[in-house]
């Protein structure tokens, strides 16, 4: 219609008929300025030309701004406090967010974060599949070397929580580590008994001890308490039954499952799996009848 | 306990190519072992030389006494008839050749 060119007054009329048609359209498009605050544009330009955002951004955005604002909460700069004292006014103004007292002269380089790499205490722990809780160990260091104790549990470092029991072997509840021990495919029946929670690492921990005159007392109490806690736990251990057979147990040199097989492919196996013991089967279960304490 | 809890090996002597030795590495025959396939037990056991010197040095357990060690580890194997090597903290003693080495227990993979 706009196109065609006729100078005859009907179709001059429609021209501007068609114009201000065109022109309601490009009104209709451009939005109406409403009457109020006028609103500044949410696309803030980069370069002459060049908004922040794409089209659909703008929309995101303008949106996101609305409930941002929606959101905002007032946070408090400063609290009113009383003050005491005759000559002060009543209350006093503290700021909540002081400046800071010192800024640095140069910019710290921010560290580049290390991926993967844990404190001590977020270590995975592993722990052997043959050892399980009542499993007897070997221990291969330390003054016990060469004694068979019972594994209890492992502690949060990683750590063993072993024991002789006491009556039998002299090994207290002790720790011990993972590397420095061979475990024998003889296992006692200990879930019945509770482990009592405050054997933590931090309970094994060697105390420094402190020069001075009230290191006498501090040491005999801590000690005292160390004693009755590992007391009750291995009478709660061992009925008078079971020490008998467990002593027999104990005292004995097995021949487990593992040396065995290890022996017959391995001949040249270290001297404990060369000497052969036959497993005495009644006392292996009786041990492994052992009366359930709760 | 009267027990031994390491395995006895000799010092065979170091490690070596046709005309230069290499006297990082020892090799070791530990007893008992007389093929490759027997050898991975004792793969990152500890091992030591024990001797004896004029003077006492302190030890951990107890009053000083004689007796030195020099503590190594096994690193690997040697060859196809149960030979390992080792590396110890300082070289060995060449005097030490055809001399008890002991190999230990830990650190235990069972």
């Amino acid at each position: 219609m706009a196109g065609e060119k006729a100078e005859k007054p009907d179709t001059k009329e429609e021209i501007p008929e068609a114009k201000k048609a065109d022109a309601g359209g490009k009104v209709k498009k451009v939005k109406q300025v409403k009457k109020g605050k006028p609103q500044c544009s949410q696309n803030p330009v980069l370069v002459r030309g060049i908004g922040r955002y794409s089209r659909s951004a703008t929309k995101y955005s303008a949106a996101k701004s609305k409930v941002e604002k929606k959101k905002k909460v007032k946070v408090l700069a400063t609290v009113t406090k009383p003050a005491g004292g005759d000559k002060n006014s009543g209350t006093w103004v503290v700021t909540l967010h002081k400046m800071p007292r010192y800024y640095p002269t140069e910019d710290v380089p921010q560290k580049l974060l290390s991926h993967g790499k844990k404190p001590f205490s977020k270590h995975v722990r592993k722990l052997h599949a043959s050892i399980t809780p009542g499993t007897i160990l070997i221990i291969l260091i330390g003054c016990h070397r060469g004694k068979r104790v019972i594994f209890l549990k492992q502690l949060s470092s990683g750590l063993l929580l072993v024991t002789g029991p006491l009556s039998l072997n002299q090994v207290p509840l002790r720790r011990t580590h993972q590397k420095f021990v061979i475990a024998t495919s003889t296992k006692t029946a200990i879930s019945g008994v509770k482990i009592p929670e405050h054997l933590t690492d931090a309970y094994f921990k060697k105390k420094v001890r402190k020069p001075g005159h009230q290191e006498g007392e501090i040491f005999d109490t801590e000690r005292n308490t160390r004693l009755q806690s590992s007391g009750r736990l291995i009478r709660k251990l061992w009925t008078h039954k079971f020490c008998k057979e467990s002593k027999l147990f104990l005292q004995k040199k097995p021949k487990t499952n593992k040396q065995k097989k290890s022996c017959s492919s391995t001949p040249g196996l270290p001297p404990l799996c060369v000497r052969s013991y036959k497993r005495n089967l009644s006392s292996q279960s009786s041990v492994l009848n052992f009366l359930q304490r709760t | 306990m009267s027990e031994r809890l390491w395995s006895k090996a000799t010092f065979a002597g170091y490690r070596w190519g046709l005309w230069n030795q290499r006297e990082h590495t020892a090799l070791l025959k530990v007893e008992g072992i007389y093929a490759q396939d027997e050898t991975e037990f004792y793969l990152g056991k500890r091992c030591t030389y024990v001797y004896k010197a004029k003077n006492n040095t302190v030890t951990t357990d107890g009053k000083p006494n004689k007796t030195r060690v020099i503590w190594g580890k096994i690193t690997g194997v040697h060859g196809n008839s149960g030979m390992v090597h080792a590396k110890f903290q300082s070289n060995l003693l060449a005097k030490a050749i055809g001399h008890r080495i002991r190999v230990m227990l830990y650190l235990s993979r069972i």
